[in-house]
């Protein structure tokens, strides 16, 4: 039907349709606009079980919307990123409203892991884990693809199962030139790249530090991340 | 200086404690019960468990209907009081027994332990009780729990999806009950506890406006009900309650916290039904000439510091009677009941004994 003052609805909700018929009747051009409705059908326990079945998702059930993770979400209020909202992430996986869910895959990949919610939360849900898990459920579902976050995450472990310890250096190395970030590729962070393995204050490359018997450990680690578990 | 002869009206946890422990005193305790049975209301309408411990009822309130039987309280049975005087030299009182003859008794002072009623959900007409033959209230599902028989009233099979809505009868200016009934949280999150227990694949939901479950209640009951139980809890007043197409009921009602009307199919719906005074309570006040405060239980002399007196010397309350209580809160009532009618009735014996002197 014709709709008046479309401004005032939800531009997602809108559906414009090139042709429409209803009822064999062709009802194409102005008679082609519907509104998608607001009202929840009905609440699913999808997500909630697949979420709170990952080690990292588990203590999604403790959780009872305070919002104090949110109050002190530093993407949300420093960074001013108000769609980031990690108590909302939480209901929307509990309620299993996966409509809603999908709308915040361009998001819900930035937290930077500051752990603030997990300390302050008052009924111990591991916020931070749990907003990963559900990152993993909506990847999962293939509503988002690898982001930075993930990318980061990736060369870490990789890193890191190499021997043991951290190689800082090659870490940010080959991520800063896969994702071309122009700030760091310049002389000052060069120079002080340099300075800081002339100090050995990093160890790189031949020189990295070693864990003693790696071989056998990483041979676990190795399991237990390809086991996946972790969402 | 004969003992003081004290009548507890009322046989449910305020009026057993009382009258126990009166009788363990040395006190000539009548207890006037108007059902066939001692235990009130808990065990007419069967409850199931008791919170916190989840213990049940029997387990609370049998060792009470003990004591009273072995402590020499005469216990009268299917009997009412049917008239009440007082003067100078005590309250006369006319009891009834079921078919008998009435019999008259002269007490020193008289606790009133004579309770509450579950609200009448018939009256909210738009949550379909009396209707919807899935739409249950407290008394209901306490009775199917206590006697494990879960099944939709409709069609007999089991409920895959449970809802809970808080608030019937309580904290609603549109049916006159302006105050909250203090247990119906409670009770409801221990009712989805005792539901996902027995039956885990059935999923639970309570429709909230505020979650009360105050003290220990919090952590023992709501907070375990979440952890331990998956028991989900939806922020929202269901506003009516349809029939769907395949003969499920839908909860219409907003998520607050989603800001989206919402329809959700339930099989079954539990209307936590609020408190009032009940018949007994209202008639005995009114025969023994006790003033009803504004919420239409009987008021006590002081609702801070004198929470046990009424507004008539010698006559005392405990327990529901003045308003929504939980169990222990009863039992705890009615001991200070019983301490402050037998120290009004020695006090009675003391001033007799100088007068005659």
């Amino acid at each position: 039907m014709p709709i008046h003052e479309k401004n005032l609805v939800d531009k997602n909700r809108l559906l414009v349709k090139e042709e429409a018929k209803l009822d064999g009747l062709d009802v194409s051009g102005q008679w082609s606009t519907f509104i998608e409705q607001r009202i929840l059908g009905d609440y699913s326990t999808d997500v909630l079980d697949a979420v709170a079945s990952t080690p990292a998702g588990k203590t999604i059930v403790n959780c009872w919307q305070c919002g104090t993770c949110t109050a002190g979400c530093c993407m949300h209020t420093d960074f001013g990123l108000r769609e980031f909202n990690p108590r909302y992430f939480i209901y929307l996986a509990q309620k299993g409203a996966e409509d809603e869910l999908k709308k915040y895959a361009p998001v819900i990949w930035r937290c930077v892991t500051c752990n603030k919610c997990v300390e302050r939360c008052p009924k111990g849900v591991r916020v931070e884990e749990v907003v990963h898990s559900i990152e993993g459920y909506m990847r999962s579902k293939g509503w988002m693809g690898d982001t930075p976050a993930s990318r980061w995450d990736e060369a870490f472990v990789k890193n890191t199962l190499q021997t043991g310890v951290l190689d800082e250096l090659a870490l940010t190395r080959s991520y800063v030139s896969r994702e071309k970030l122009a700030e760091f590729n310049n002389r000052f962070m060069l120079r002080m790249a340099l300075k800081l393995v002339r100090t050995g204050r990093i160890r790189t490359g031949p020189l990295r530090h070693r864990v003693k018997g790696w071989e056998k450990v990483r041979g676990v680690a190795k399991e237990i991340l390809e086991g996946g578990g972790d969402g | 200086m004969s003992s003081p002869r004290i009548l507890v009206v009322g046989g449910g946890p305020a009026g057993l404690s009382a009258a126990c422990d009166l009788a363990e005193a040395g006190a000539n305790v009548v207890l006037v019960e108007e059902e066939g049975f001692l235990g009130g209301t808990p065990k007419k309408l069967h409850y199931s468990l008791i919170a916190p411990d989840l213990k049940p009822v029997q387990e609370v309130l049998d060792p009470l209907v003990r004591r009273v039987e072995q402590s020499g309280v005469e216990v009268m049975l299917n009997s009412e009081v049917a008239s009440f005087k007082g003067s100078g030299d005590g309250f006369h009182v006319e009891v009834r027994r079921k078919g008998g003859p009435l019999e008259s008794h002269v007490f020193d002072s008289v606790i009133a332990a004579t309770g509450f009623a579950h609200w009448d959900p018939h009256k909210k007409y738009e949550y379909g009780y009396g209707v919807y033959p899935d739409v249950l209230d407290f008394k209901d599902f306490e009775r199917m729990l206590s006697e494990d028989n879960l099944r939709r009233p409709s069609n007999g099979e089991t409920p895959k999806r449970i809802a809970w809505l808080l608030c019937v009868g309580s904290r609603d200016k549109q049916v006159g009950k302006f105050y909250c009934c203090r247990m119906g949280c409670v009770v409801s999150i221990k009712q989805a506890m005792e539901v996902r227990q027995k039956h885990p694949e059935i999923d639970t939901y309570v429709y909230y406006m505020d979650i009360r479950t105050y003290g220990f209640w919090e952590d023992k009951v709501y907070w375990r009900s979440m952890e331990e139980f998956n028991v989900k809890f939806v922020r929202g007043r269901i506003g009516s309650i349809n029939r769907g197409e395949d003969g499920r009921l839908v909860a219409m009602a907003e998520d607050t916290i989603l800001q989206r009307p919402t329809e959700v199919p339930f099989d079954m719906l539990v209307l936590a039904t609020g408190m009032e005074a009940s018949r007994g309570t209202v008639e005995f006040a009114k025969l023994a000439g006790l003033e009803l405060e504004e919420h239409g239980f009987i008021k006590p002399l002081q609702s801070d510091s004198l929470p046990v007196h009424t507004t008539v010397e010698g006559i005392f309350v405990a327990g529901t009677a003045t308003g929504p209580k939980a169990i222990p809160d009863s039992v705890s009532e009615g001991s200070a009941a019983a301490m402050k009618a037998l120290n009004f009735a020695r006090r009675k014996a003391v001033a007799e004994r100088q007068q005659t002197r």
